[in-house]
């Protein structure tokens, strides 16, 4: 290919790549458009694409409606909880399948991974069954506990754990500290970045859980966003602008978050897709 | 360092009561409910098990029903739809974004926008988007449809009935049992190249740049390029990332919940939207069948994913 037919294909590549990028962005602004727009005006022809005068009193009409605070700290909690949880767990148990040995322990890794094979679907039914038989529907226990244990966070750490160089380890050993003391002070510090990784992850589908916090909670107070906001669409169902200004309110700031810090969250994102 | 020789109960323990009480456990309980017809004010016992025992009645039932019929299909309607374009889209624009040229970050940070945003949000956002009158796809295609017409008016030729439907009407979407399910796909695709394009991404920026040299040298160009060197060195990414998107497809849930509720006319009822209503959508609920039906979809993920593994050997090419 000549040079000249190899740069009109590349400005072809980019402009192509440019629409689908637009296409990306365009729900979103039409989102903050309307949330916007004076809320009898939507079906006046023609279609304004940007209200003339900007209409806050849909924010103000949706932050008066719904507690929007308490379901971002609900949230908040809900992810910080399970990062929190699941980094803990994991990384202990992931230390142990990699620097002890005892009997069985090769079965007991093997059934862990097994669990990955079942889809948290199955799970729903019984857990819903457990926590409501504890008393725990509605609590945090409920949101949070279930991730006490899980499979991949400790496949991720024992991975970890094994690549790390034991000359330290040893050394501490030498020095007379228990495995206790080495694992906190040589140990984890040396896995920080595994663990910045598999925080990003988890925080990120605590914060995006949608189908057990839906089962798991049934009071307004104790919803996280994305419950509170699937309950509130059929509260507002036709008053679109007032939506739109929820929506934006509960979408924007992650978008700020993850822009500032994009490098972390697209790391933990590919290796966390293994989990799937 | 020889490993400690010993149990670690106190790294373990926390995993180990994590494990019985929110996985193995709630596991066993789930496959013996779906033999049941266990009631929620039913005490959660052996003996109470034993006293609702049905045997394979809920399994019968589902042989029989209409309604999970019509959910297994649409399921795979869903997949055999949302998944190929998933996947094709997200390699497209992995593979133009592959590159370096200026503004490139700018555009992959477009494109991860929406995954970002909760699937709760997608579905609200998207619901308006579809609005049939005046959301910005039906007025896109109505002004694609009045340029269609006035092409037309220009000639001899009277305009088509399709063209003038889209010029003064368009799609219905989520209240047209035959447009919801593409409605809900359209926010699906939207939504899921982004993740699916990044892991793509990191696949192409793991092959060895000295391949290309090589085939450069030897006088392929960018079409030889791409099939001969690009797509046997991504396939386990392609087959890594179609196997999570069936999987993913196949638990569809948020969308449907948000979006059109199962409707209209259990057009968008999917395998885990009807599992949801019958376990807390309905009242009584039904405990038992609702778990009858967690295990079928498990056993078509099963499947699939054993199937997967097989066909891997057939066109997934590895370094040996």
């Amino acid at each position: 290919m000549s040079k000249r037919k190899q740069r009109i294909a590349d400005a072809v590549i980019f402009v192509v790549l440019l629409a689908g990028g637009l296409t990306m962005l365009v729900p979103f602004l039409w989102m903050i458009s309307t949330s916007f727009k004076e809320p009898g005006s939507l079906f006046d022809l023609p279609i304004q694409l940007w209200p003339e005068k900007l209409h806050w009193e849909n924010y103000q009409r949706v932050l008066t409606a719904v507690p929007f605070a308490r379901w971002y700290f609900n949230s908040l909690v809900l992810a910080l909880g399970l990062t929190f949880l699941n980094l803990t767990s994991g990384a202990l148990a992931g230390y142990a399948f990699a620097r002890f040995s005892w009997k069985g322990k090769d079965a007991m890794f093997l059934v862990s991974l097994i669990t990955l094979m079942i889809p948290a679907h199955v799970l729903i039914i019984p857990l819903f069954i457990i926590m409501s038989r504890l008393g725990w529907i509605d609590t945090y226990y409920a949101l949070i506990l279930p991730g006490l244990f899980d499979a991949f966070a400790i496949f991720l750490m024992r991975q970890n754990f094994i690549s790390l160089p034991r000359e330290l380890e040893e050394a501490a050993l030498i020095d007379g500290a228990s495995p206790w003391q080495i694992y906190w002070k040589v140990a984890l510090p040396l896995a920080a970045p595994a663990l910045a990784t598999l925080g990003t992850f988890t925080f990120l589908a605590g914060w995006n859980a949608f189908l057990w916090p839906l089962i798991a909670t049934n009071s307004i107070a104790m919803r996280p966003l994305t419950v509170g906001l699937a309950v509130f669409n059929t509260q507002f169902t036709t008053e679109w602008t007032v939506l739109m200004a929820g929506l934006s309110l509960a979408t924007i700031p992650p978008i700020i978050v993850f822009l500032a810090a994009q490098k972390y969250f697209i790391r933990g994102l590919t290796l966390g897709s293994l989990k799937g | 360092m020889s490993s400690y020789r010993r149990f670690p109960w106190l790294f373990i323990l926390p995993s180990l009561v994590g494990f019985f009480a929110f996985n193995a456990g709630p596991i066993l309980i789930s496959l013996l409910l779906s033999f049941t017809r266990w009631d929620v004010f039913d005490p959660l016992n052996l003996q109470a098990v034993v006293d609702s025992w049905a045997g394979l009645e809920n399994y019968r039932t589902m042989a029989a029903d209409p309604v999970l019929h019509k959910a297994f299909w649409n399921t795979l309607y869903y997949v055999l739809v949302a998944v190929p374009l998933e996947i094709f889209i997200s390699l497209m624009v992995a593979l133009g974004l592959n590159r370096d040229f200026p503004g490139v970050k700018i555009v992959r940070t477009l494109y991860l926008l929406p995954t970002v945003t909760s699937v709760v949000a997608v579905g609200l956002l998207w619901r308006w988007v579809l609005n049939p009158y005046v959301g910005p796809v039906n007025l896109a295609l109505r002004w694609i449809g009045q340029r269609l017409e006035a092409l037309f008016q220009g000639t001899s030729l009277s305009v088509p009935a399709s063209v003038h439907w889209l010029a003064t009407q368009g799609p219905g979407w989520l209240s047209d049992p035959h447009w919801a399910m593409p409605g809900i796909i359209l926010a699906a695709v939207w939504a899921g190249i982004g993740f699916r394009m990044l892991i793509f991404l990191a696949g192409l920026q793991n092959i060895d740049k000295t391949y290309y040299e090589a085939a450069s040298l030897d006088g392929a160009g960018p079409w030889r390029q791409f099939w001969d060197v690009t797509l046997p060195l991504l396939s386990p990414t392609v087959f890594l990332n179609t196997l999570l998107a069936l999987i993913g497809g196949f638990q569809v849930f948020g969308l449907i919940y948000v979006m059109t509720g199962g409707g209209p006319l259990d057009a968008t009822n999917v395998l885990l939207f009807y599992l949801y209503q019958k376990a807390f959508g309905i009242f009584p609920p039904d405990m038992g069948y609702a778990s009858a039906i967690a295990w079928l979809l498990f056993a078509f993920l099963f499947v699939l994913t054993v199937v997967q593994w097989q066909l891997r050997k057939r066109w997934v090419w590895e370094e040996a």
